[in-house]
């Protein structure tokens, strides 16, 4: 049997001459995190757009859940199971921290379309908001907008929108980014946690959080990956130190 | 400051007051104004739930304020030439039951606001606010090309359409029947504002990637309030074709869009109420300084550009709480 909930392979983009992922072949498997590592401008983002379908490629194919998702939309891949978080936080502004995490159980709970129904009736939405804004640790934050947040809650409010779509997988673009010492503790400690519900493929440039978490790592340069293996296989290899870990440690 | 809640009840109860007093001092003009603003009001409110809530800037809603009108129009003027409306396959006579126009103008309106809707909502921005103006111009020139139905000059219909057991031409009824057209309006909003659907609207004119981004389909979210919106302002042209049994092109006119878009702007954006307040501005205007000088948007011009500078939250906005939606 296939223990690997996404597959992509041979996938391709290039912007003009340029070539922003070559040939890229990764996988997720159940119960993991896999971290996507590698220099700024490698392709990390630009390959988690064309997962999640906001860049289109030009060639390859996703398969999630054994399903062939390389055709489907954006949404259509929200819908059936790809969860994210921005690189720079996307969250609603206006809303407040609760209201935030309802939309995003809205599509899950097929009630969306309810045109004339007053969403305060809908307690089951409120409390499941609640859960998960205990667990990402924003429960004090709940009628706070978002817009008012600090930089780290907002990361950890946009995790909460992943968490609230109940995916199949989860795609978190530097999740940590900005977070201190406490948030980066509570966000490692969250993952680990959420790992057996659906896996996570996880773009990170804090080290320490990424050897912590990961079970395998792949190394992404000029939009090719060069390496991918467990920590220890990744720390050990002397291309992924030149090219990218060099600088870093 | 106060609630936005309470201050619709006073805007709501001086409503009732001013065509009363009207009656007892016996100036049906100032019912027959007090009907027009609210007419403008319902329109407002159509135009508010795309553009306020939705954050769609359409700039063709007199499309469907015209088409509300018209369909009012013809209706009645075959019915009283009792001519067939339409006798190829099956023959359909007119009406001037205002039961039978009414839901007639509803669907009409709603399934034109779905087509315009179905390929303006693939655009967004500036050429969401082109694509809307140009169809509301195609219909216009179409108006005006069209004979049968007085062409440049409009059509009058000299009676008001009829409902069962009411005088409709007698001014007080004929303001009641606006006013309860105002409530159901307001109702319908303020159940889709505060609804699951609701929210997901308001999320899509804040941040339309990060809702898609969990799973709604947002074209979709758009579409919906185009539709109601468009459904709304073509009742509100509805009854502005019998308030003064009239119809010409003008209210297909982009000027009266840029009207609409006034009301809503001057009453203050995402407020329930707020279309009724900037139509009663806009009026009063007209009547105050219009008794002065021809040129009287002048200062209406001036009024917008301090509102837009000072005070974006509209009239509403000074003497209320701070809406979030806004």
């Amino acid at each position: 049997m296939n223990n690997n909930i996404l597959n992509i392979k041979n996938l391709s983009k290039s912007f003009g001459a340029f070539k922003v992922t070559d040939d890229i072949a990764i996988d997720l498997k159940f119960n993991e995190i896999h971290a996507l590592i590698g220099p700024n401008g490698a392709g990390k983002s630009t390959l988690i757009k064309q997962i999640v379908g906001s860049v289109k490629h030009d060639i390859g194919s996703i398969i999630l859940d054994q399903e062939d998702i390389t055709d489907l939309t954006d949404i259509e891949r929200a819908k059936i199971g790809i969860s994210r978080t921005f690189q720079v936080s996307s969250v609603i502004p206006k809303f407040s921290a609760l209201e935030n995490i309802i939309l995003s159980l809205l599509e899950k709970n097929q009630k969306t379309f309810q045109l004339f129904q007053n969403l305060q009736s809908n307690k089951d939405l409120f409390s499941k908001a609640e859960r998960i804004l205990i667990e990402i640790e924003l429960d004090n934050q709940s009628n706070t907008l978002a817009s008012e947040l600090s930089h780290g809650d907002r990361r950890k409010l946009e995790v909460g929108l992943a968490l609230a779509m109940n995916p199949k997988v989860f795609l978190f673009d530097e999740p940590m980014a900005g977070l201190d010492e406490a948030g980066t503790k509570m966000m490692i400690n969250l993952f680990k946690k959420i790992k057996s519900q659906s896996p996570i493929l996880l773009i990170e440039h804090d080290m320490d959080a990424v050897f912590a978490l990961a079970d395998r790592i792949s190394v992404i340069v000029y939009g090719k990956i060069v390496a991918t293996g467990t920590v220890e296989e990744i720390k050990s290899n002397t291309l992924v130190h030149d090219v990218y870990l060099g600088y870093e440690v | 400051m106060i609630t936005e809640k309470f201050f619709n009840k006073w805007i709501f109860l001086l409503l009732l007051i001013i065509p009363i007093l009207g009656l007892i001092f016996n100036e049906p003009y100032y019912i027959t104004l007090t009907t027009k603003v609210i007419i403008l009001g319902i329109a407002g409110v159509g135009l508010n739930l795309a553009l306020g809530y939705g954050g769609l800037i359409s700039f063709g809603h007199a499309a469907f304020f015209g088409i509300g009108g018209y369909v009012t129009a013809i209706m009645s003027y075959h019915a009283i030439n009792e001519e067939l409306l339409f006798d190829w396959l099956i023959a359909i006579p007119g009406s001037s039951e205002m039961l039978i126009i009414w839901p007639l103008v509803l669907l009409i309106s709603a399934f034109f606001s779905f087509l315009i809707g179905l390929l303006s909502l693939r655009t967004s921005g500036v050429y969401f606010i082109m694509i809307t103006l140009a169809f509301a111009q195609m219909l216009y020139y179409f108006s005006i090309s069209w004979p049968t139905y007085g062409g440049e000059d409009g059509l009058s219909i000299f009676m008001r359409n009829s409902l069962p057991l009411v005088n409709t031409m007698n001014p007080l009824i004929f303001f009641f029947i606006c006013l309860f057209w105002f409530a159901v309006s307001i109702y319908v909003t303020s159940k889709l504002i505060n609804s699951p659907y609701g929210m997901a609207l308001q999320a899509t004119k804040q941040n339309e990637e990060r809702v898609k981004s969990v799973g709604i389909e947002t074209f979709k979210v758009k579409l919906i309030a185009f539709v109601f919106s468009g459904a709304i302002t073509g009742l509100a042209g509805s009854l502005y074709t019998d308030l003064n049994r009239f119809v010409s092109p003008s209210v297909l006119d982009w000027h009266m869009s840029g009207e609409i878009m006034i009301f809503v702007i001057l009453g203050g954006i995402a407020r329930l109420y707020g279309p009724l307040i900037g139509a009663a501005f806009f009026i009063i205007l007209e009547q105050t300084l219009g008794a002065y000088t021809e040129n009287w948007q002048f200062w209406l011009g001036l009024i917008l550009i301090l509102e837009i500078l000072y005070a974006r939250s509209g009239i509403m906005g000074l003497f209320e709480k701070k809406n979030k939606y806004e």
